[in-house]
């Protein structure tokens, strides 16, 4: 259907690059409507009922004084409830930020793996950096060495050597393995396991009281707060820029590393730098909300499916519709069981697991023939 | 300056070791501009090494190659790549690219501005394609291709990359009679049109019918170089390829090569495919035999 909307509007000549660009203005445009819908869903949804008029009025009483407070300097009308501003201030702002950037850095992160290793059953969950970075995580956390703000900045930079260790653990198994697209799978769903085993064993035998397996294992973004909002917001801006930046690279990644090297990109020093900044960004939406499985294979793939593989549409539209996903993941993690929560991962793995089973099927398939 | 007798390769004693082994011992040759070369010879004779040190993959340990009269160790890979172009022996694609995508993605050297290709380099890829024949499958994914039909678009790649010298590992394997010589034809007629061709074949029939010269490698060294005509013979090929042949020059086609016996193998199988299987070979020989007959 897109095909043809699209050609309605340039027939004759082909124009390719003229109907990349009116894709991608499309898309991105109905991105950021969904998105802004979703904001607001998020900001309504939860454990306290409250409608859309609410949400726009506490909105606006924030917007004037900053952050809440219980009168106001004025005496309030009874009908208005301040608790709700405090909710919508320390909880579902910096949340649903959270879940904004974490969407699209998770997704972005997965498409890099993917043209990296020119392989798409790849994300960072499948690759065992998730396992790795939420491992380098609870080390800090029990370990104690660092406390307050300094516990706030150690935590993404030891997840980042947790998921870059395992991601090396993962890359040695795959290039002994023969160096095929099942091989890389297989190791680094087996790195996941050995490395959440560790983070269990460490919680469980702990004295230290942190966050249970469950949150580290499947995800939670109902802890955050907004000095996590301010951590993440640099990287995974400044991290998806660079990205962006890159596109035309990533696409001629995707003929292998000799074409690439012979079209005249420096294959090795682009792959290295480029798979580090993927595990960085990996690494550091893990560090404070567990591991959130899945995000960074679906969301590519359902792009690549619909539009094709060129990074100047799927990097930008990843980074949108990451965001989208993991937006309607947590508000049904907040609705389905309400007042209590879901860990956010579960709801992750439901959407990819299937979805994960059927690319399989389809590949093997497409070998059997 | 199209001038048929114009040198644009000129490889003086080049020499690659792997570990110990010396893949490529000295070879000296000179390509013109136009010309369709063809480099036989049987496996392990140094025409994939060659292939890879003339695209700059592999560093050669001694040696020089001048391309387009200039030192192929100075250029750097993207001054390179607006000279020659490499279409591979074997690839396979897991990624949803689209031919046209393909296509385009030879002009990245060129590329300028941030992120979109201009209108010319649109037009280059399309023009590209046009001469390839892909245009009709332009929308369709590179995967879903049947190896003639990819193989046709890599070499459309190469076209767009605005190539002088086209250097192809094996542009025939894994394909039909038909798209053999389709791909051969195509090849021939971008030869005409002035773009330099070196492709490594197994196809010693193939090479012969449409190349303009043939380097023939043994060992790493250049055994015998010039117009097919005049070096194709049957001590050649025994020599080569161990095996025993009829080269008969048939009127209005050229030489055609009947390959009879395997003095290595003692049997009718070609020293080249020594690697394979028997079942598979004699059903290769008894193939090549009834076309080649």
């Amino acid at each position: 259907m897109v095909k043809t909307f699209s050609s309605l509007f340039f027939v004759g000549a082909p124009n390719l690059v003229r109907r990349k660009i009116f894709l991608l203005t499309l898309f991105v445009t109905v991105g950021l409507a969904i998105l802004a819908i979703l904001i607001l869903a998020s900001l309504v949804f939860g454990a306290q009922e409250v409608t859309l008029g609410d949400v726009f009025a506490s909105l606006n009483r924030l917007w004037i004084f900053g952050r809440p407070i219980q009168n106001y300097g004025v005496t309030l009308p009874s009908y208005i409830d301040w608790s709700f501003d405090i909710i919508l201030y320390h909880s579902r702002i910096p949340r649903t930020f959270t879940a904004i950037l974490i969407g699209a850095g998770l997704a972005v992160s997965g498409a890099i793996m993917q043209a990296l290793v020119r392989n798409p059953l790849v994300d960072p969950y499948i690759s065992g950096v998730s396992s790795g970075a939420a491992f380098g995580a609870v080390l800090i956390l029990l370990t104690s060495i660092f406390s307050g703000f300094l516990e706030t900045v150690s935590l993404p930079l030891a997840a980042f050597l947790g998921g870059l260790g395992a991601f090396g653990i993962t890359f040695i198994i795959y290039r002994s393995a023969g160096e095929t697209p099942t091989s890389f799978v297989l190791g680094g769903v087996i790195v996941g396991i050995a490395f959440s085993s560790l983070t269990t064993f460490f919680i469980v035998t702990s004295t230290r009281e942190i966050h249970g397996a469950l949150f580290w294992l499947f995800g939670s973004i109902a802890y955050v707060t907004w000095d996590v909002v301010w951590i993440l917001l640099p990287v995974v801006v400044v991290i998806v820029l660079v990205s962006l930046l890159y596109a035309r690279e990533f696409n001629v990644l995707l003929l292998g590393d000799e074409q690439a090297a012979q079209l005249g990109l420096r294959v090795k020093w682009f792959k290295r730098i480029m798979l580090i900044v993927a595990a960085l960004l990996a690494s550091f939406c893990v560090a404070f909300t567990g591991i959130i499985g899945f995000v960074g294979l679906v969301v590519p793939h359902m792009i690549r499916l619909a539009l094709g593989s060129d990074h100047r549409l799927l990097l930008p539209l990843s980074t949108i519709f990451g965001a989208n996903l993991l937006l309607v993941a947590d508000i049904v993690a907040r609705v389905v069981m309400r007042p209590a929560e879901l860990p956010i991962g579960i709801i992750t793995s439901f959407i990819g697991v299937p979805f994960f089973a059927y690319l399989l099927i389809r590949r093997g398939k497409r070998y059997a023939m | 300056m199209p001038c048929s007798s114009d040198v644009i390769i000129r490889v003086k004693g080049l020499v690659y070791t792997y570990d110990s082994v010396r893949a490529l011992d000295g070879l000296t040759f000179e390509v013109n501009r136009g010309e369709f070369v063809g480099l036989v010879g049987p496996n392990g004779s140094g025409k994939t090494t060659l292939i890879k040190c003339l695209s700059k993959l592999y560093t050669p340990h001694e040696g020089s190659i001048e391309l387009d009269g200039r030192d192929l160790r100075k250029l750097s890979q993207l001054e390179g790549a607006k000279i020659y172009a490499v279409v591979p022996s074997e690839f396979t694609m897991d990624m949803n690219i689209s031919v046209a995508d393909t296509v385009l993605l030879g002009r990245y050297p060129y590329l300028e501005g941030l992120w979109w290709e201009k209108e010319r380099d649109e037009e280059i890829a399309l023009d590209a394609m046009g001469k390839l024949n892909v245009s009709h499958f332009g929308n369709r994914k590179l995967g879903e291709l049947s190896s003639g039909e990819k193989q046709r678009v890599l070499i459309a790649k190469a076209i767009a990359q605005e190539a002088k010298v086209l250097l192809i590992d094996e542009p025939v394997a894994h394909l039909d009679l038909g798209y053999q010589m389709e791909i051969m034809e195509m090849l021939r007629s971008l030869a005409r049109d002035g773009v330099t061709i070196i492709a490594a074949m197994h196809e010693l029939n193939l090479a012969v019918r449409y190349c303009d010269k043939l380097i023939v490698l043994d060992k790493g060294r250049v055994v015998a170089c010039g117009k097919p005509k005049d070096i194709v013979t049957q001590k050649l090929i025994e020599d080569v390829y161990g095996v025993k042949s009829i080269v008969h020059d048939v009127p209005e086609i050229g030489l055609v090569i009947i390959p009879l016996s395997g003095s290595n193998n003692g049997g009718v199988f070609d020293k080249k495919n020594g690697k394979k299987g028997a079942a598979e070979l004699s059903k290769t020989q008894t193939w090549r035999r009834g076309v080649e007959a």
